[in-house]
């Protein structure tokens, strides 16, 4: 493999493990089930009921199904808020004054979520799935683990740059991460179709993975046999992928340029 | 009565510098035109209300749940709970003042859901039994700071409690139909759902909002209130253990 | 002001921590008696981990006694909880405990309320608190933008906005400067003259010999004596330490011997690179060293006053008094 190319994927790999550790400092096996998995659950049995309440069994498996996706996006952004932990952990003038680039320690810091939401969503979209009628066979399930693990990507690329701008004012962290995540929900598909918002919301809402990958796994759970549909499928998933690679290249160009900024203005500290 | 206005000021004075607290004001709103998303687009205007109250409900309990419930951990790190303790004046009564200023600012999120409503969709909920809903916000709330009063103690108490603070939102979104009402829910859940006050809360304050005559309207308040009040109860009894221990032992919780 | 009682009565007071497992825990005070007279200032000197806050947080009611009576004002902090609560006023050293989004006034003005304190009476007590305290200026500014010094002075407005008959100062002066511990020793001659009574803890000899009416010495929860103020001044100068450095090497071992004989040196040494270290243990023969050694041609002379670990290692030597029983 090329040099320049093995550097950072080197250093991806270190920052993960940082990251693996730190999330273990917060959560144990109990409570990460106990206490967060079981609230992602709750949460989506929350918004699967409405379907109820409007007497709608079909809106009772899109609200599922939208609501269990959508947290693998959720769980991608909370990268948002642990980039910050560079700052904050006073470690990012070091790394700043390290020779190598930057922009590889922040992509692998926060990785330790994506396992996690891989975790919840499936757990979400294969366990509950019954409950709310929706059942996968086994070929619909693999390619819905395959387009869960694309949006986690893709979303994570999203979330770097956001990530990235919150390093400057890193009170913003938990606004940024909640306004986010809301309107996520509120227009990439997961409670209304594109198409019930006015036209520039359903354009901003393209230019989110998620919105991609989510229709990827709607057209997955209409059709029992994932041949017919596949071509649909890839293509949706495809796009995800790409948006996301654009978002990445803003990540590192963004996160280059605030580190070469934030030299030249002195605000690199060694505690936010 | 001075521990409650001295709590009660000095809340308001701090919330209005710490805007971090009150973040879930700004998510309410949006969280109203997702819920109206839903209705209107399956053609359902009349549950309008339903969509408007869910959220003001949810920031509700939310707010009560980070915040309310952080009150006496924040003294416990701010280094001041024990200065507390050792004044004349009685801890429960400052605490309780300090989730009165709380839950009170919180009720905001009603008027942001209404606002929202309408800019976004051109939507205005009438309030068909104003007194109703007056009587019923105002024994919510009441209810609410009682709940809160819980949460604040036993998060002290015991901090393995607090680690799964993050999951005692949802799960009493559902109980409390707080969207959803109890009715439609499965048999089996209501006994559950008749003990968070939630549930009789949503229930008085939809109906409010419709045009039928609300049914047994003091007696439903009644048990909102005396759910609060047993809330406020059990929170200052706790309240108490948790002091007793911090003077028993010098620290304040149980690991 | 004056109370008929003593202020202060502690009677074989005992208070042990248990640890985390079955460990029999550690007594952080050990059958203590101690009587302080109202309106005297009296210090409680020791190191850290003494005892000296475990005490003061019991007298406040912030704590539990585990065996023992202790009562203030005359009231027992155990069973008349609220009466001493009324009566004292704590200060606690370190930076924690003000909340430093609020502005100095509404600290004051919301702990002048913990003291039952309301309308108009309050708005006057934290005036003429901030004024005392000189912090009238920044009064409206919030505390997170004040220095150490400045939030150390709010700490002890605090702790006086009760208006106590009895206050409680634990290390108070911990990191203040210089300036500010010499205005607070002024601020304690205050409270002494409002007829209040005051136990200052502290680990600075020099800050309890200057602002103390009797000193009681105190190390691992055990009291070992009270003295009047002269004494610790008397132990400072008695045990003290003269260091001398850039001795030539071929007259260190002659200026040793000759050290040894002047009346009052404890123990000589030669320290590295180049060094001696002369210990004395009698009152002001350390001038007489530092004249041997200047005669001498030996410029690079220092004096050190004792610690109070060294001090207590002679005390507690020269009196036979057990550490442990």
């Amino acid at each position: 493999m090329p040099r320049h190319l093995l550097a950072p994927l080197r250093i991806i790999r270190y920052s993960a493990a940082n990251a693996w550790a730190d999330m273990w400092v917060m959560f144990t096996p109990a409570s990460w089930t106990f206490g967060y998995l079981s609230r992602l659950l709750t949460q989506v049995i929350f918004f699967a009921l409405i379907g109820v309440l409007l007497d709608s069994p079909d809106l009772v498996r899109f609200l599922f199904i939208g609501n269990a996706v959508v947290f693998m996006a959720f769980e991608a952004f909370i990268s948002v808020a642990t980039t910050t932990w560079e700052r904050r952990q006073g470690t990012l003038p070091l790394l700043v004054a390290a020779p190598l680039p930057l922009w590889p320690v922040f992509v692998g810091r926060s990785v330790q979520w994506l396992p996690t939401g891989l975790l919840s969503s499936s757990a979400a979209l294969f366990v509950l799935g019954p409950v709310f009628g929706v059942t996968w066979r086994l070929p619909q399930a693999f390619a819905v683990f395959g387009a869960l693990v694309v949006i986690g990507a893709s979303m994570y690329c999203m979330a770097l740059v956001f990530g990235a701008l919150v390093l400057a004012a890193t009170e913003m962290r938990n606004v940024v991460y909640n306004v986010a995540t809301t309107v996520m929900m509120m227009i990439c598909g997961v409670m209304v179709p594109l198409t019930f918002w006015p036209h520039w919301v359903g354009a901003v809402a393209n230019a989110v993975p998620l919105t991609h990958g989510l229709a990827a796994i709607r057209t997955l759970a209409e059709s029992p046999a994932v041949g017919p549909v596949a071509r649909e499928v890839v293509t949706d998933l495809m796009v995800a992928l790409g948006i996301g690679a654009v978002w990445l290249i803003a990540a590192a160009v963004l996160l280059e340029r605030l580190a070469g900024l934030g030299r030249r203005s002195g605000s690199i500290d060694f505690a936010a | 009565m001075n521990a409650l206005a001295a709590g009660f000021t000095f809340e308001v004075r701090l919330l209005r510098r710490s805007f971090d607290e009150m973040m879930v004001l700004v998510t309410a709103p949006l969280m109203t035109l997702i819920f109206l998303s839903i209705t209107e687009h399956a053609g359902r205007t009349d549950l309008a209300p339903y969509a408007v109250l869910a959220p003001a409900l949810i920031a509700l309990w939310t707010i009560a749940l980070f915040t309310s419930g952080e009150i006496i951990e924040r003294e416990r790190q701010n280094g001041s709970l024990e200065p507390l303790v050792a004044t004349p004046v009685a801890i429960g009564g400052v605490i309780t003042g300090q989730i009165l200023a709380v839950t009170l600012l919180s009720l905001v999120g009603f008027a942001e859901s209404w606002l929202a409503a309408w800019a976004v969709f051109g939507i205005v909920v009438p309030i068909v039994h104003p007194t109703a809903f007056a009587a019923a916000l105002v024994a919510t709330a009441f209810a609410m700071a009682g709940t809160a009063s819980v949460m604040s103690s036993v998060f002290v108490l015991s901090r393995s409690v607090r680690a799964y603070q993050n999951s005692l939102s949802y799960p009493f979104f559902v109980l409390g139909g707080v969207m959803v009402p109890v009715a439609l829910l499965p048999e089996w859940i209501e006994p559950l759902s008749r003990v968070v006050f939630l549930s009789w809360s949503a229930d008085v304050l939809r109906d409010s909002l419709t045009p039928e005559p609300v049914t047994s309207l003091v007696a439903r308040l009644g048990v909102i209130l005396a759910l609060g009040a047993t809330g406020f109860l059990v929170g200052l009894v706790l309240l108490r253990r948790a002091v007793d221990r911090l003077r028993r032992t010098g620290t304040i919780g149980f690991a | 002001m004056r109370m008929a009682e003593d202020a202060v009565e502690v009677r074989r007071l005992r208070r042990v921590f248990r640890g985390r497992r079955k460990s029999p825990g550690v007594a952080a005070l050990d059958s203590v008696d101690l009587v302080i007279p109202a309106g005297e200032v009296h210090g409680l000197l020791g190191p850290n981990g003494a005892g000296k806050t475990t005490l003061c947080k019991i007298l406040a009611t912030v704590l539990l006694p585990t065996s023992g009576h202790a009562s203030v004002g005359g009231h027992d902090v155990v069973r008349e909880t609220a009466a001493v609560r009324r009566i004292i006023g704590i200060v606690f050293g370190g930076e924690r405990g003000l909340y430093t989004r609020l502005t100095a006034r509404q600290n004051l003005e919301f702990w002048a309320a913990m003291y039952g304190l309301r309308g108009r009476t309050l708005r006057l007590r934290v005036d003429a608190m901030l004024s005392q305290i000189g912090l009238t200026e920044r009064a409206d500014d919030r505390v997170e933008g004040f220095s150490r010094g400045m939030k150390q002075r709010l700490h002890l407005a605090r702790g006086l906005i009760g208006d106590p008959q009895v206050v409680l100062l634990d290390e108070p002066t911990t990191g203040m400067d210089p300036v500010a511990a010499r205005e607070f020793r002024t601020l304690v001659g205050e409270l002494r003259d409002d007829g209040r009574t005051v136990l200052l803890t502290t680990h600075d000899m020099a800050e309890a010999e200057a602002v103390c009416d009797r000193v009681t010495l105190i190390d691992n929860g055990r009291l070992l004596a009270t003295e009047r103020p002269a004494a610790l001044s008397s132990w400072i100068s008695t045990y003290s330490r003269v260091d001398a450095r850039d001795v030539p090497a071929e007259r260190v071992p002659q200026l040793i011997c000759e050290l040894r004989d002047i009346p009052g040196v404890a123990g000589v040494r030669a320290i590295q690179p180049s060094g001696i270290r002369v210990e004395t243990d009698v009152a002001d023969a350390a001038p007489q060293v530092i004249r041997h050694l200047l005669d001498s041609g030996i410029n690079s002379v220092a004096t050190s006053t004792p610690d109070l670990e060294e001090v207590y290692l002679h005390i507690i030597g020269e009196r036979g008094l057990r550490v442990s029983r």
